[in-house]
């Protein structure tokens, strides 16, 4: 089963080759009550340890899938299901140390039901969580 | 005097869903209030949405004949936005709404609830929805099932939104489409949490709809006849069994008046936190048994 909050534990990692990592992931839930498409989600932004990294730039993984935001965007036919996880790649050369950072995360995800000025509406959350493996 | 049938949805249950309970154990605090019909969100609780396995449909099944409950209503949503470029045309809105159909039957569902897309922030629905729906009239019919899109705060019951529903059932004719009534339309007293937050006086004054929109529950009376469904919608009952923002007693009479006997489905909106909603859920069902008891006693009016 997820975690009950947002950024999951597990699964906060670098990626990469180690000794050249090239940027950490965040594992998150479905910022949502249901499951959609995953054009339904216009991207997170990231912010660790103080340094911002835009909904822009970041990717998104989920199953064996990357997408860059512009595909994300686009993508009408994959779904993401509220019992799965995926996770946001930020690209940091060299990653994270090993030890204990604050991370948050906004999620921009977009509903038709809410008025047109409002309709991509940010979630935010933010926890320490730990890095184990350098 | 028919009586009112009990259900819950899983919506209630959503800070403890996929965490802390399973589709298994959603069921078991389900069936344990002596509810007899579980209401769903489609891209929710069924896995593999919108094509479930086997496996999985093995499972729904199991659970459903184990636990004697009824699937009543599924909730689905017809994302107009479909990317950031462009909208969903008619056809497209139309084949997912009968792709809902066809999963909401398949899994022996009666009431489809579609979520539109909307136009203004009094939730004016898209101007397609009558397309969307026209074109499965007939295969609603078919499947046996309602569709019943909600009147939720803050659109109030005496509004464009309705008429616009009731009048497409008048030129219709049809008894496949229907009005789901949403309780929180009724709340009278302000909302102490909206989410996992307490909220602020700035959030109510941007969000003026948190202290209630206050609809008259004698207006249910007008409508009666196309309502089908009712989502019991409650934030927070006390031990004593007061309901904190949702006037049971106004609301439980106009519906027994007004001839109502189908479902009252609970769904909890309180403070999002996990652990909570299982005996709030639990207390508003014995809130609503009681207050029914009593209006068929004569104890109020």
């Amino acid at each position: 089963m997820l975690e009950h909050q947002l950024i999951q534990s597990t699964g906060f990692r670098n990626f990469g080759p180690v000794g050249a990592r090239e940027g950490f992931a965040v594992r998150i839930r479905i910022p949502n009550y249901h499951g959609t498409r995953l054009s339904q989600l216009d991207g997170f932004d990231v912010t660790v340890d103080g340094e911002y990294f835009d909904h822009e730039v970041n990717s998104f993984g989920i199953r064996d899938e990357v997408y860059t935001i512009a595909e994300m965007r686009e993508e009408t036919t994959a779904r993401w299901g509220l019992l799965e996880w995926g996770e946001i790649l930020v690209r940091k050369p060299g990653g994270l140390a090993p030890g204990v950072h604050k991370i948050e995360v906004l999620a921009r995800i977009r509903y038709s039901y809410f008025p047109p000025d409002m309709h991509i509406f940010p979630m935010r959350e933010e926890r320490f969580a730990t890095i184990c493996l350098a | 005097m028919g009586s009112f049938k009990y259900g819950v949805s899983t919506y209630s249950y959503v800070n403890d869903y996929g965490s802390i309970m399973t589709l298994d154990d959603a069921f078991d605090h389900i069936a344990d209030t002596g509810a007899t019909g579980i209401e769903i969100l489609g891209e929710g609780q069924v896995e593999g949405y919108p094509n479930p396995s086997s496996a999985w449909l093995d499972r729904w099944f199991g659970l459903l004949d184990r636990y004697k409950l009824e699937p009543t209503n599924m909730c689905s949503w017809v994302d107009m936005r479909l990317t950031l470029s462009r909208n969903l045309t008619i056809e497209e809105g139309a084949a997912e709404l009968e792709q809902d159909l066809r999963l909401a039957h398949q899994l022996g569902f009666k009431f489809l609830r579609p979520k539109f897309g909307v136009m203004s922030h009094d939730l004016i629905p898209e101007a397609n929805w009558e397309g969307y729906v026209e074109r499965n009239l007939d295969l609603a019919h078919k499947l046996g099932i309602v569709i019943c899109p909600e009147i939720h705060a803050p659109t109030p019951i005496r509004h464009q939104v309705v008429d616009g529903y009731i009048q497409f059932i008048e030129r219709t004719g049809t008894k496949n489409f229907g009005l789901m009534i949403d309780t929180g339309i009724f709340q009278d007293r302000p909302l102490i949490h909206w989410g996992s937050h307490q909220i602020t006086d700035e959030m109510r004054a941007h969000m003026d709809f948190l202290n209630g929109i206050r609809v008259n529950p004698e207006e249910l009376l007008d409508i009666a006849q196309y309502v089908v469904f009712v989502q019991a919608k409650f934030h927070d009952i006390d031990e004593h069994l007061e309901d904190q923002n949702i006037p049971w007693k106004p609301v439980i009479s106009a519906l027994k008046r007004a001839g109502y006997s189908g479902y009252l489905s609970s769904e909890y909106e309180g403070l999002r936190a996990p652990w909570r909603a299982i005996d709030q859920v639990r207390r508003q069902q014995v809130l609503l048994r009681k207050l029914e008891r009593e209006y068929d006693q004569g104890m109020f009016a």
